[in-house]
């Protein structure tokens, strides 16, 4: 909570005006930092309401700056909105420069309960409460620069831009961005704003999570927009119509760096760096660009084609990128700075696969296999010999990746074996739900305890079943052994899919970079700069095995702190990370207005019968037409957040606010 | 079919259709100008709206693009309307006073004058050229100029495409503020829209040596429709 001269944050008003700083009662729902990137805070406004912490601030000019960057959002297509605010804002400004007249508050008001009560989509109408506000908490700040016809000293503003679905993307997307220029037809430019913070799009717009569809505003109305499978359009129609992303020209001539790993993070850092106009080369231990996209994600999940034409954009960029060169066997960290790279990244990811430690496992039978590893094999193309029965064992992705595998490999019996309950199962809704479809079965609280095994071969699993007890460090409910319940699942291959760790082997030879607890590598969480200056790293080697996003968003960043390390040698504050805390502690998903919103239907992309599916590995679902691509983008509710600060610059010695 | 209810009384509509259909039906009138029932809906006059009330809420909705839904109450002139296409109607009319078209919907409205002034500007971005020449001409020539994040726009405005155009004059001919204008000037068609002038080569009659229709329009029309080439050879007036 913040004790501030006045506040109707939230909708809930706080008026300190007239009394003692020690007399505030303090704006209990509010908590607004007084600091913003060296400033003072001094008053803000945004969606949900108005806050002011020192009253030599301007509200007039306030207002119309704050509106001034609505305008430039909102989508100009709606004449109360779009109408409305201009000509607020020629009333605003001339009230800011002494010219007003007596008769402009009833316009402003009449104008603002306008916009708010029927523009067309919901972005003005709460872009507007603010200014509302303004009019009815402060209107005397109108009153005097319209009678004395003298405007005020300007004050100095910081704005930010976010949306809920934009907070919880690591890239911090510009998700409503693209999804209008969808609506609007112009798929070129979506994409080209898509690629602005994601090198990747037509990988993402396949096998992302969306943590943004689970942030969506709709998901309170009827379902989440369809925003990775608009992504997904956006890119498949560049494929599709035979065109190539143009970028604009780099100066070249920046130093050489080296990246560590064609994965994700490798190439986001890459494509970035590249542009800047760094002479970049990759070096990746297995035979094609892509890292887990390539060996972790299946092909029916993300086709190899995909894989290459993402990397080819890359490579065009200038970016090497050297297959089959392993850092540690082929080359190592000294040699690359000797041959002159100035910087280097280490992406490497987490290929290795959990041990698994049960009787009989490490003995050379034939028939066991780790996850990652199979997953690695049949993506790679060996030939796997199909055979009745699989158990895979996990709950994961990497479980499920491994069972639809399976059958697609033509075993006809396959069962995952999981130790919690569905509830506590880390493998994501929308994959266990077709794995099942397709026909794999899966064996909830239970545990192999014992490969069984006759001659050379596996024959099945002894299983133990299992019951949940306190929840443990993960706030899952620990299973604990049922004793005497065990049972025998026949079976003449067991994979293991428990988990997945880096392999840092590359760092054994006393290396002077520090790794942590976990086995991965130490970074320091600003620069993601390693123990070792000018070795940076970051993705999953770093924070164990994430996601693709995830590690998109950390080589955008690496790329941004190798550049100010190689041009300053010092790397400062990303104002991302304050604004993060800013819209955090302000709590971006409350809003004053809830209008009615009407339901519209989710629109799906086709999908392949799961009868057919396990055939091949073809891609299961396919693109969005056009028409329903543009009937989804019309569904965002487009719930950009403005927000302006309005600050004055911490002079030295009064820092701590 | 659902039923709802529109200034108390019900109505049975279909599903899939909007209020305005549904209000069509029972011959109650809602002013619109960016409404046109051979359109998809662009909900962006405002002048549609109607009073929707559901859950014990009540909020304006635009009829053309609201879905009529099961046990919905409407109201189409209750005061909260009336005030709400009162301040559309004003901004309509303040961003273009000299158009006929708003001129007449304000006096149907009741309104004589606006309460505002700014600078005339002659689209009002109702959209209706947008949805013509893509819907009806299938040509898509013509886009809103969108905003967003970092394209510091202010001045919101559609843009017409030299190279898709095939300057068929239909989005002249929807525009109710004349902000799209067409002429002939002798083998000239010259299309002037917020984003400039567009010329287009017209097609001479091989009989009567008039100028008659556009090149591009004519080439688009033989291809689209799979004629022969020498189809337009003749003007209208000179075939057989």
């Amino acid at each position: 909570m913040s004790k501030v001269i006045f506040s109707s944050w939230a909708g809930k008003v706080v008026d300190n005006r007239g009394l003692h700083p020690n007399e505030y009662a303090s704006a209990e729902d509010l908590r607004l930092p007084l600091q913003y990137n060296g400033h003072r805070v001094t008053a803000f406004m945004s969606w949900n309401g108005l806050v002011v912490a020192d009253d030599k601030v301007d509200i007039v000019d306030m207002a119309h700056t704050y509106l001034k960057e609505v305008q430039k959002l909102s989508c100009g297509e709606c004449s109360v909105g779009y109408l409305g605010i201009k000509i607020m804002l020629g009333i605003l400004a001339g009230i800011a420069n002494g010219k007003g007249s007596d008769e402009d508050i009833k316009l402003l008001r009449w104008l603002g309960a306008g916009v708010k009560e029927n523009a067309r989509c919901d972005f003005c109408p709460s872009a507007i409460t603010p200014v509302l506000d303004t009019l009815n908490y402060y209107k005397e700040e109108y009153v005097k620069p319209i009678a004395s016809r003298k405007g005020r000293a300007k004050s100095t503003y910081m704005t930010r831009v976010t949306a809920p679905c934009m907070e919880v993307c690591p890239a911090h997307q510009d998700i409503p961005g693209y999804i209008e220029l969808i609506r609007n037809r112009r798929y070129k430019e979506a994409l080209e704003l898509i690629r602005k913070t994601n090198c990747l799009p037509r990988i993402t717009g396949r096998a992302c999570v969306a943590f943004c569809e689970a942030n969506c505003t709709r998901n309170e109305i009827d379902s989440p927009v369809a925003i990775r499978a608009l992504k997904r359009f956006a890119a498949d129609c560049e494929t599709d119509s035979g065109l190539e992303p143009t970028f604009d020209k780099v100066k070249a001539g920046k130093p050489r760096v080296a990246v560590i790993g064609a994965g994700p993070a490798g190439l986001a850092a890459s494509y970035n760096l590249a542009l800047m106009g760094y002479k970049v080369t990759i070096y990746d231990e297995l035979p094609a660009a892509g890292g887990m996209a390539l060996v972790g994600i299946p092909p029916y999940r993300l086709p190899r084609g995909i894989l290459e034409r993402e990397s080819d954009i890359i490579r065009r960029l200038g970016v090497k990128i050297k297959l089959n060169t392993k850092l540690g066997r082929d080359i190592t960290l000294e040699q690359l700075s000797a041959d002159g790279f100035k910087a280097i990244f280490i992406a490497t990811g987490a290929h290795l696969g959990r041990e698994f430690d049960i009787q009989n496992w490490r003995q050379g039978y034939a028939g066991l296999a780790d996850g990652v590893e199979f997953l690695r094999d049949v993506n790679l193309g060996k030939k796997i010999e199909a055979k009745d029965r699989a158990i895979i064992v996990g709950g994961g992705n990497v479980a499920i990746d491994c069972a639809r595998t399976c059958l697609r490999l033509g075993f006809k019996d396959v069962t995952i074996v999981y130790r919690r309950s569905r509830v506590e199962m880390p493998g994501r809704a929308e994959e266990v739900g077709p794995a099942e479809k397709e026909g794999v079965r899966i064996h909830f609280l239970a545990t192999p305890v014992r490969v069984l095994t006759e001659g050379d071969k596996v024959i099945g699993a002894e299983c133990i079943r299992m019951e949940l007890g306190e929840p443990d460090a993960s706030g899952r409910r620990r299973p604990i052994p049922v004793e005497g319940s065990e049972f025998v699942l026949p079976a003449d291959m067991i994979i293991s899919a428990i988990g997945e760790a880096p392999d840092l082997s590359f760092l054994a030879e006393g290396q002077p970079i520090e790794t942590t607890e976990q086995g991965t590598i130490r970074v320091d969480q600003l620069s993601y700069q390693t123990s070792q200056v000018g070795v940076f790293s970051g993705g999953d080697c770093v924070t164990g095995p994430a996601t693709l996003i995830e590690a998109i968003a950390a080589g955008n960043r690496v790329a941004r702190s190798v550049d100010q390390y190689l041009a300053s040698g010092r790397i400062v504050q990303y104002e991302e990370d304050t604004a993060k805390s800013l819209t955090h502690d302000i709590g971006l998903w409350r809003q004053r207005r809830e209008g009615i919103i009407a339901k519209s239907s989710r629109q799906s992309p086709e999908q392949l019968q799961p009868s057919d599916r396990v055939l091949s590995f073809d891609e299961v679902e396919s693109c969005l037409t056009a028409e329903a691509a543009v009937k989804e983008a019309e569904r965002c509710l487009r719930c950009y957040r403005v927000m302006l600060l309005a600050v004055e610059l911490v002079k030295e010695g009064e820092a701590d606010g | 079919m659902v039923r709802l209810t529109i200034d108390n009384q019900i109505v049975e509509a279909e599903e899939g259709s909007t209020i305005f259909d549904a209000t069509s039906k029972i011959g109650i009138y809602i002013p619109a100008l960016c409404y046109h029932e051979s359109l998809s809906p662009g909900g962006s006059c405002r002048l549609c709206v109607v009073e929707i009330i559901a859950n014990g809420t009540s909020d304006l909705m635009a009829a053309c693009t609201y879905p009529a839904e099961e046990g919905l109450e409407v109201r189409t002139n209750s005061e909260k309307v009336v005030k709400a296409r009162r301040l559309a109607m004003e901004l309509l009319l303040a961003q273009r006073p000299h158009s006929a078209r708003l001129q007449e919907l304000a006096r149907e409205l009741g309104i004589d004058k606006t309460s505002f002034t700014m600078k005339e500007q002659e689209c009002i971005l109702c959209g209706l050229c947008v949805r013509t020449c893509r819907e009806i001409v299938g040509v898509d020539a013509i886009n809103f100029i969108a905003q967003g994040i970092g394209r510091d726009n202010e001045e919101p405005s559609i843009e017409v495409s030299l190279v898709k155009c095939i300057g068929c004059d239909s989005c002249a001919y929807i525009c109710p503020t004349d902000a799209i204008a067409v002429e002939d000037v002798g083998d000239t068609r010259i299309l002037t829209t917020p984003s400039g002038k567009l010329e287009f080569k017209l097609k001479r009659c091989n009989t009567c040596g008039k100028y008659w229709a556009p090149e591009k329009q004519l080439d688009y029309i033989i291809e689209k429709v799979d004629l022969a080439s020498d189809a337009f050879d003749n003007c209208p007036d000179c075939r057989d």
